[in-house]
């Protein structure tokens, strides 16, 4: 059971650091990633993940609180079916306490979802501008359960922040600068999918654990994620300084 | 699902039919001049990391917009392959929508009668292949339909190109709908660390492998990501 006190403090903490994020110039994947940091401890998840639409108007993984390959196909797989597109398409939340109960609604999702064995709630939020959305939040829970209302209305927040960070709210009445922010998003997400590779090879890491030394190393030196990841995969950073870097930060 | 617009679509039906870059370059130009509310395009690639040389243009103006970029060093286009950001101009006219590249803008404004200018990056996470430029006389933005049809065009385009720059003169390597699928750059950024080549060459190493196995592209990948699989330099 959480205190309230620790909740005000991690929201007051979550506020400031987002806040911080978005007054300097600033990384689309990093905020997202950030925020799905956020997601999982203020809403008490136990994965999150930001689903975006590209030009093809497919849902794809922008940011996920696991790199976990699992995870990452639950999300894709709402592609077809599932509480996330059905989210995007009525721009409207969906909140699942028990999919055992969902069956009917969504059979290849709720399948894939009990194969894995390891979630049974299921919450999606819309990132959502002048009535359509642009994508989705998705929260993951093991237990079933419904989401408080207080959770929902902070989750909504959040998933609103993602939305006006992905478009920097000034040039929100630009229809183009959507489109062009999105796809610089999308392309960024597939240079860190390169350069999680590059780390992985040369530590034999997970792709988690290479993703962790990426965004660890680009936060400590305030550079941009999607920068750093080019200049791993274009051979401007040698992969050998993340892990050095990591062991500088841990002595200190 | 929603249906591709006109240019993606027929883009895609060219799918193993153009033998080279410049074909297919004036295939996709010609499309979007047909399919979009444009009155020109270029495709201009970048050659040797920095410089950029135009593959195909539609007509002089197109042309010569890409020439007055590459000779200030400046311009939309520029931008959009330095970003890896489309840039899209609605009115070259309005001082905010120019003010990253004034000179250009301003030799525009004396040379042609163009007043919108859209520039997409032709790129594959850090491989930036070149550029898809289009302009119009006709100040005013691409409607929403447009604008998602050519952004997915370029998407596809870019998958096309990399076919050719990758495999041998097919262009028929990957659905273009599985092109973002986390596993493959994965694995293209495994195996240029373990041959210590480029994100391209490794590209073209796991397609020429996956040939001569007879097996897909996109299974090499998840033996890569796996470990079942390593490329070394001796491998043939």
């Amino acid at each position: 059971m959480s205190q309230p006190k620790d909740d005000r403090e991690q929201l007051g903490r979550a506020f400031v650091e987002l806040a911080d994020t978005l007054v300097d110039d600033y990384d689309v994947v990093d905020l997202l990633d950030r925020l799905v940091g956020h997601s999982v401890e203020l809403l008490h998840a136990d994965a999150a993940g930001i689903v975006l639409v590209d030009a093809h108007q497919q849902l794809r993984v922008l940011a996920a609180s696991s790199e976990d390959a699992e995870l990452m196909e639950l999300m894709q797989l709402q592609n077809d079916e599932g509480p996330c597109l059905d989210c995007y398409r009525s721009v409207a939340q969906i909140s699942v306490a028990d999919l055992a109960e969902e069956k009917q609604r969504w059979p290849r999702f709720v399948e894939a979802v009990a194969q894995q064995g390891v979630f049974r709630a299921v919450h999606a939020l819309p990132l959502r501008l002048r009535g359509q959305a642009i994508g989705a939040l998705n929260l993951f829970s093991a237990q079933p359960g419904a989401l408080p209302p207080a959770a929902l209305a902070l989750g909504q927040a959040l998933a609103d922040v993602a939305t006006i960070g992905i478009l920097q709210e000034r040039a929100i009445r630009r229809a183009e600068t959507l489109s062009e922010q999105l796809q610089t998003a999308l392309n960024s997400r597939l240079v860190i999918e390169q350069a999680k590779g590059v780390i992985r090879q040369h530590s034999n890491l997970t792709m988690d654990s290479a993703f962790d030394r990426l965004r660890r190393y680009a936060r400590a030196r305030n550079l941009r994620l999607s920068q750093v990841a080019r200049d791993i995969v274009e051979g401007r950073l040698d992969p050998n300084a993340l892990t050095s870097a990591l062991m500088r930060n841990n002595r200190t | 699902m929603i249906e591709p617009g006109p240019v993606t679509r027929a883009l895609l039906e060219t799918i193993g039919e153009v033998a080279d870059d410049s074909h297919l370059a004036q295939r996709i130009c010609t499309l979007c001049v047909t399919g979009l509310d444009i009155d020109g395009a270029a495709i201009s690639l970048l050659i040797e990391g920095a410089e950029m040389a135009t593959l195909w243009a539609t007509d002089t103006t197109a042309e010569l917009l890409e020439d007055l970029q590459f000779a200030m060093n400046e311009g939309p286009s520029i931008q959009a392959a330095a970003m890896g950001s489309p840039v899209l101009v609605s009115d070259l006219a309005e001082p905010s929508e120019a003010s990253s590249w004034p000179m250009f803008a301003d030799a525009v404004a004396e040379r042609t009668s163009v007043r919108a200018l859209f520039a997409l990056p032709l790129q594959w996470g850090a491989i930036t292949l070149g550029v898809l430029d289009l302009h119009r006389i006709q100040p005013g933005g691409l409607s929403k339909v447009q604008r998602r049809d050519v952004l997915a065009a370029a998407d596809t385009a870019s998958v096309l190109l990399l076919g050719l720059r990758t495999g041998h003169g097919d262009d028929r390597w990957l659905d273009p709908a599985m092109s973002h699928r986390a596993e493959i750059h994965q694995a293209t950024g495994m195996v240029l660390a373990q041959l210590g080549v480029s994100a391209t060459e490794a590209l073209t190493r796991m397609r020429a492998y996956a040939f001569a196995e007879q097996r897909l592209l996109s299974e090499v990948a998840r033996d890569v990501v796996s470990r079942q699989l390593q490329f070394s330099p001796e491998m043939s």
